[in-house]
């Protein structure tokens, strides 16, 4: 299926369908863009939802992510009913209050989670958060944050690829700065000794790829064309209610 | 109904019923015919100018104020030939002119419009 | 993976929403608001220097369906031409490949906020001016199907003007459903909409709540015509005396006996019972306004009395004055 105005893979790759598929190295591959995106989101949300430490919290999210594969927990997902990400949340929230912390010790270090967990990294990351309203609407951040994280890597891989990393660094330097005296183009075209002009053209080119990037990325989290409009409206109106 | 027309039809009927009203005066019963011819052609008259005056002015206030003014002035009329009774001739008459001038200029019809 | 702090995501979010008009001759302002498709921006038009509004869909339509009714939406806003309907001036595909339409950037208010300072004629004279363009879109064989006061703007100098016709029915064959519109791109281009299929809609139930017609509520779009346009109408002229919407419980007085039977027909649940036409409720709301009888209602002698009564109460007090003078006269004469 070809999309007006832009090119898109041949084979949509759905972690959904791909999850239940017959075929080990697609279920793998399923399950581990399932991971890289959620447990970031798991682990902070179970370290504020249900008072566990670091620990703690790093046992129950590589025990869930196991669970989710070993028991197939994806399998009662109906994309109808509600957002993956509310059925993830739910069934993280299920798991703990079937099981008692001294179990979760317990079963440390089991498991088939083959994507590396920086739990370091994440814990820095709880620190620096301003929680406000709901742990649910944190929760549906955090799987924003994730998302965009994973769709900026996928951005740089492109470029790469297309021999246009001059462009992902101008993205890189304009767009993804936090330093609180914001760059100007006039200053980024001396920086990076280029015409204002082009400095513009590139970044156009460069947030035209990234929102192409979220977007498949949220294409890949969904399981038909239905939930990912519903998905994009979400996500969208995220940032709509931000403003 | 055209202003013009309207006025002499109101100005007519109000007349009427003005001299009729002298049937409750004893002195003047036996001279009613009369009253009511001549109370009729004041009214006639009245509703002539009045109409014709609210063709040439679409204005309610001057239509109001026209029509108080000729009541009036033909009240005074009157009122001079009967050697007295001025305010129990002019109120009434002012009146109906007052009426008169209303109505003309809320109900009438501009005859230009009806043309069309 | 890289760390986003909050204000790097919001400022991403913003980035993904807005849209790609690079290439095209419209500049992103702000954006307006968010529709069931789609959203809405505040742009400039860098050619004639003038500021537009853009609805443009949220994502990349691969089914062709959301494309669909957007391009209807413009094709139906293109076909109507009138001062009470936002005019269109454009329509395409951007460069991202959303699908998007430009209309007129409408100032205003929307009818909930804008009758809050009028009093009942007013009101009346507004329901009366919404009537308009309906009137002309039905001529035009164009059904509007998602009337609400939310779709309804009031602009700055009191022009009415009805938005959002993305659910409008399309009665009239000879308005082209497919069309090729070349993109706001490079001249040149051809991406512009694909020929989109009608859109069906028969079972599926699209509208607002408590001003949809019994008939749209079912989802029966075969029996959608002009009259369910008249019961929205309706919905919204109720909502206007009262002030209520249709779903809230009554708390206000009742409406003028003939209000009501105005309301009541143009809600009739048949189909049938309803004013034929936009004129003919429009006609009935002219000669409530004037004081004379209307279609829908029947009123009793003394209400017909108390009617001609308010109608010329002046003319009728003068008369009164005059009799009450006459009589006093009368009566001082004989003392």
């Amino acid at each position: 299926m070809e999309a007006q105005g832009g090119t898109f893979p041949a084979t949509r790759f759905s972690v959904i369908a791909a999850a239940k598929s017959s075929d080990p190295a697609e279920r793998s591959r399923a399950m581990n863009a399932l991971i890289s995106a959620y447990w970031k989101p798991v682990y902070k949300y179970v370290r504020l939802r249900w008072g566990l430490d670091a620990d703690e919290a790093q046992d129950f999210t590589q025990d869930f992510f196991t669970r989710l594969i070993e028991k197939e927990f994806l399998d009662s997902y109906d994309p109808a009913k509600g957002h993956l990400r509310t059925f993830l949340r739910t069934c993280v929230d299920r798991l703990f209050l079937n099981q008692s912390r001294d179990a979760l010790r317990q079963k440390r270090g089991s498991g088939a989670v083959h994507v590396s967990l920086d739990f370091e990294e994440a814990e820095r990351e709880l620190g620096q958060c301003v929680r406000s309203g709901s742990l649910e609407d944190y929760f549906d951040k955090e799987w924003v944050r994730s998302l965009f994280a994973l769709a900026v890597m996928r951005l740089r891989s492109r470029c790469e690829e297309a021999g246009k990393m001059l462009h992902f660094e101008l993205f890189e330097r304009y767009d993804l700065d936090d330093s609180d005296a914001k760059i100007s183009y006039v200053q980024l075209a001396a920086e990076f000794h280029l015409a204002v002009t082009d400095v513009t053209n590139y970044l156009a080119f460069a947030r035209r790829e990234f929102r192409r990037s979220v977007l498949d990325q949220l294409h890949e989290m969904t399981g038909n064309e239905e939930e990912f409009h519903r998905e994009a409206q979400a996500l969208l109106g995220v940032s709509a209610k931000s403003k | 109904m055209n202003k013009v027309l309207l006025g002499i039809v109101l100005g007519a009927v109000l007349g009427i019923f003005d001299g009729l009203t002298a049937w409750f005066t004893p002195e003047v019963r036996n001279q009613i015919v009369g009253i009511v011819i001549g109370s009729t052609v004041k009214g006639i008259i009245a509703g002539v100018l009045i109409g014709w005056f609210a063709r040439k002015v679409n204005s309610l206030a001057w239509g109001i104020v026209f029509g108080l003014s000729v009541g009036l002035f033909l009240a005074f009329i009157i009122a001079q030939l009967q050697h007295g009774h001025y305010f129990a001739i002019m109120l009434p008459g002012g009146m109906v002119g007052l009426i008169v001038g209303y109505a003309t200029q809320r109900y009438g019809v501009s005859s230009k419009l009806q043309r069309v | 993976m890289k760390w986003l702090s909050d204000e790097t995501l919001t400022r991403l979010q913003a980035s993904v929403q807005c849209p790609d008009l690079s290439s095209t001759r419209y500049r992103a302002l702000k954006f307006v608001a968010r529709g069931g498709m789609g959203a809405v921006w505040l742009a400039e038009d860098v050619v004639l220097h003038r500021r537009v509004a853009l609805k443009v869909l949220d994502v990349e339509d691969r089914t062709g369906e959301l494309a669909s009714r957007l391009e209807r939406e413009a094709l139906v806003l293109a076909h109507l031409e009138h001062p009470g309907i936002v005019p269109v001036h454009d329509a395409g595909t951007l460069p991202d490949g959303r699908v998007f339409y430009c209309m007129k950037y409408v100032e205003g208010q929307t009818l909930e906020s804008y009758i809050v300072n009028t009093n009942l004629p007013q009101r009346l004279g507004l329901a009366q001016r919404i009537a308009e363009p309906l009137a002309f879109a039905h001529s035009k064989g164009i059904v509007h199907r998602d009337l609400k006061p939310g779709n309804i703007m009031i602009g700055a100098f009191g022009e009415v003007l009805i938005m959002d016709w993305g659910l409008a029915k399309i009665t009239n064959s000879t308005i082209q459903e497919s069309s090729h519109i070349t993109s706001a791109g490079t001249p040149g281009e051809q991406t512009g909409f694909a020929t989109a299929a009608p859109i069906t809609s028969h079972g599926k139930i699209l509208g607002t709540p408590g001003y949809m017609s019994p008939e749209q509520a079912r989802g029966d779009s075969a029996a959608m015509d002009e009259r369910s346009d008249i019961f929205s109408l309706g919905a919204i002229l109720r909502f206007m005396l009262t002030g209520q919407s249709p779903e809230e419980t009554p708390t206000t007085a009742p409406l003028p006996k003939p209000l009501n039977a105005i309301c009541q027909k143009a809600m009739a649940p048949e189909i049938s019972e309803r004013y034929a036409s936009i004129q003919e409720m429009s006609a009935d709301i002219s000669q409530y306004l004037e004081g004379v009888p209307i279609s829908a209602y029947r009123e009793g002698i003394v209400e017909r009395g108390m009617r001609l009564l308010e109608r010329h109460r002046v003319a009728v007090v003068l008369v009164l004055a005059y009799i009450a003078m006459r009589v006093l006269f009368i009566l001082f004469s004989h003392r």
